[in-house]
């Protein structure tokens, strides 16, 4: 009973030395290393330094010539974690340990029983290797252990020399050891689990935070990044992480700085910093954790900060700039890590990506949409002014009045120059250009407008009407030969404003090559501006009828 | 004085043009047509020395007209647009002059010393020379174009020329010659073509006469003069 008690002490020193190394830096609780060259010398070293540690900790009895020890606590957790054969070096070495350092009746017979837990803890390892959940218990580490023992017991039974002696030896060591091991190895295996369940926990809060940061940034990021987006970058990533400071660059100069040290780092400095520099060159997350590596300012000696992330916020492999977290030298634990670090760049980088894509969509629609205009209109002059000298003849009063219209019209593609129009602007413009239409096609084209009224001031992307009324009459109503009816439309249908525009040539599908691409820049501005859900359709009734409909909220465009 | 015609799909410009050629003193106007359709009739009836032909139009544009137009009748041809983008097209190929909306009468009168230094046109006209493709039909409010694919047969009876489709019947200005010459149909009757890769059946009749039948179950005759031409093509 003694001997129990005092193999516990000693197991309870081990278990303190064991749980510090955890806490350590050195500890990697990485399952994904364990199965790597790498992890696997590192399981070795670590676990045959617990085996032979059992054995310095164990008491010995009998004058020495046996040791009740706590050996088969490293070989078998080895064997379960790294497999039979790292389970099998491990209770070598230890045995070896045993008998060539510590001699004794029962050594070698102990070390042979040591290699077989050692491997013993492997075969349970191949075992359960598919379910590693179940593998990583104390329950599995208890009872391996316990069989183990047992098995041990039995060895040093019948190998011991002279033959009795192992009776002798057994009668004092069996119960302590087999009771003792097990516990131990189960205790290891909780201290291992809670280090990692920690570590995990440490690795989503961070993961959550950069969550939570990209979150605030979403809508930031998508005006570019600049000094006033900086400014605010900065505040949003302090607020989240509750670092010291946070400090945002481009490639040469700190664009912002908020918190600690914002006296010395002001914005508009150049970048002094070389883990700034090193970040920018490489397009890599660099971490001075303060204790292997400092940050020193080299701006002023009294900067309180030691510790650093730099994560470089990149579009296409390309540097743009770097947000920075700092920490104090006061600070005992960081804020921060390098996944916090990594998740940030990571996040922004993508936001910036996509705010670039955007941007670029922009410019071309704007492009094919000037384009579009500059291609149409002088050809829509030419004919207008054709009609005009011809009216001018018969009727002066008449063509005062077209060139009336034909000024309104060109005056308003001048002036809305803006994003958004209401509806009664749209109508209007429209309106001028089909007076003229009127005039050269005569009774060939009927127009007839039914529009609720209540939509008149609703805001839409300007040019979104006069697009796909001058494709109606061009391809629809110019192509029929005989009298054609061009409707416009506008009302409230299953909560949407729907915009029809509809001519009776149904002469859509005949339409091919660069025609819809007026149709198409006003559905990709709807779509950007409102949302996949609203845009342009087309249904067409060969020779009967073409509708173009426009899908709007009700509310419009809200700015 | 040329006889001259119009061809222009809107009344203003057609009006505006003929009130110009009337005060060069040069050109007796013979019509003013609104489409293909009917700028071909009016080409046939009054054989003019000049057209005066807007290029976007509805249905049939005035590059497809000059393809469709008999060679016997083929007159010269100004074209009149507002777009300048084919001018390269039209003088490569040989028209007479390009005049671009709106059209002054110091332009116009270069116009005509063009035309004057001109005889009349002794071949038909590069641009004239195009496959047809689609053929412009009569339709009831639109002028229906028919792809040559789609055609089975062409007849010609006292009435006019008439193209059938698996769809139905429909008259065109066309002639049998010019559809002959550039859609690619084949002589097998003096007032029938056909679509040989319309053609289902040929039954021999006793003599030297036969009877095609086609893909819809029209019945299309084959003359002796064209008998042996038809064997030939359809390797029979």
């Amino acid at each position: 009973m003694r001997l129990l008690i005092q193999l516990i002490e000693a197991l309870s020193v081990f278990l303190v030395i064991f749980y510090l190394y955890c806490r350590s830096p050195a500890f990697r609780p990485l399952k994904a290393e364990w199965p790597r060259p790498r992890g696997k010398v590192r399981l070795y070293l670590v676990f045959t330094g617990i085996a032979v540690l059992g054995n310095y900790l164990g008491i010995p009895v009998l004058e020495g010539e046996a040791i009740v020890n706590t050996r088969a606590v490293g070989a078998t957790l080895a064997g379960l974690l790294g497999g039979p054969l790292l389970g099998f070096l491990v209770g070598a070495t230890a045995g070896l340990h045993r008998v060539t350092a510590l001699s004794g009746a029962a050594a070698f017979p102990g070390a042979v029983a040591t290699t077989l837990e050692g491997l013993l803890g492997g075969l349970v390892h191949v075992a359960l290797r598919r379910r590693p959940e179940r593998l990583m218990t104390r329950r599995v580490a208890f009872a391996t252990t316990f069989v183990g023992e047992i098995v041990h017991m039995a060895i040093v039974y019948f190998l011991t020399r002279p033959f009795g002696q192992g009776a002798e030896v057994v009668r004092i060591i069996a119960v302590p050891m087999i009771l003792a091991n097990p516990v131990g190895a189960a205790l290891f295996m909780a201290v291992l689990n809670e280090r990692q369940r920690e570590h995990d926990r440490v690795a989503a809060a961070s993961s959550a935070r950069a969550l939570k940061v990209a979150e605030r940034t979403l809508g930031l990021m998508a005006r570019g990044f600049g000094p006033e987006v900086a400014k605010e970058l900065a505040a949003i990533v302090k607020e989240e992480t509750g670092v010291g400071a946070v400090g945002v660059t481009d490639t040469e100069r700190v664009l912002a700085w908020a918190g600690l040290g914002g006296d010395h780092h002001a914005p508009g400095g150049p970048i002094m910093s070389p883990f700034t520099r090193q970040s920018i060159a490489g397009n890599a997350v660099t971490f001075a954790d303060g204790v292997h590596q400092s940050y020193d300012c080299r701006i002023s000696p009294e900067c309180p900060l030691n510790s650093v992330i730099v994560v470089p916020l990149q579009i296409d492999g390309a540097v743009l700039g770097t947000v920075q977290l700092f920490e104090p030298r006061d600070r005992r634990f960081l804020n921060m890590n390098r996944t916090l670090g990594e998740g940030i760049g990571a996040l922004l980088s993508s936001q910036l990506l996509v705010t670039r894509y955007q941007e670029q969509k922009n410019l071309l629609l704007r492009a094919e949409l000037k384009l579009v205009h500059a291609q149409v209109n002088p050809h829509f002059l030419f004919n207008a002014l054709t009609t005009i000298m011809a009216v001018t003849r018969q009727d002066p009063a008449r063509a005062r009045e077209l060139l009336g219209h034909l000024s309104n019209f060109f005056r308003k593609n001048l002036k809305r120059s803006g994003e958004l129009s209401t509806l009664r602007e749209e109508l209007e413009h429209v309106s001028s250009y089909l007076e003229i239409e009127k005039a050269r096609f005569q009774h060939r084209l009927v127009v007839e407008t039914d529009v609720d009224a209540s939509l008149l001031e609703m805001r839409l992307p300007t040019f979104t009407l006069q697009p796909l009324i001058e494709n109606a009459i061009k391809h629809g109503l110019s192509a029929a030969v005989g009298t054609g009816t061009a409707r416009i439309r506008a009302h409230r249908r299953e909560g949407a404003a729907v915009i029809e525009i509809e001519d009776d040539a149904g002469a859509y599908t005949e339409r091919g090559g660069g025609d819809g691409l007026g149709m198409k820049i006003v559905d990709q501005r709807i779509k950007q501006l409102l949302g996949p859900e609203y845009g342009v359709s087309v249904a067409c009734v060969p020779d009967e009828l073409t509708r173009v409909t426009v899908r709007l909220p009700i509310e419009g465009v809200r700015r | 004085m040329m006889r001259a015609l119009i061809v222009d799909d809107e009344l203003h410009p057609r009006e505006e043009l003929a009130l110009l050629l009337a005060q060069t003193g040069e050109f007796e106007l013979v019509g003013q047509a609104e489409n293909g359709v009917e700028a071909l009739a009016a080409i046939r009836r009054e054989r003019p020395e000049v057209v005066f032909l807007d290029i976007r139009m509805p249905g049939v544009s005035g590059f497809d007209l000059l393809s469709m137009v008999d060679d016997d009748v083929m007159p010269q041809v100004v074209f009149v647009t507002a777009h300048d983008e084919f001018a390269l097209r039209a003088f490569d190929e040989d028209a007479v002059d390009y005049l671009l909306k709106p059209v002054s009468p110091e332009r116009l009168a270069r116009t005509v010393e063009r035309l004057k230094q001109r005889s009349a046109p002794s071949a038909r006209p590069a641009f004239a020379s195009a496959p047809i493709t689609r053929i412009p039909c009569a339709g009831k409010r639109t002028i229906k174009l028919v792809n040559v694919s789609d055609i089975e047969l062409v007849k010609s009876t006292l009435s006019g020329v008439y193209v059938v489709s698996g769809q139905g019947e429909y008259g065109t200005e066309l002639t049998l010659q010019v559809l002959e010459a550039r859609a690619g149909l084949l002589r097998c009757h003096k007032q029938y073509l056909v679509n040989a890769a319309a053609i289902d059946e040929v039954s021999l009749g006793d003599g030297s006469n036969a009877t095609i039948r086609t893909r819809s179950g029209h019945s299309v005759p084959v003359s002796r003069r064209h008998l042996s031409r038809v064997r030939e093509l359809l390797g029979i």
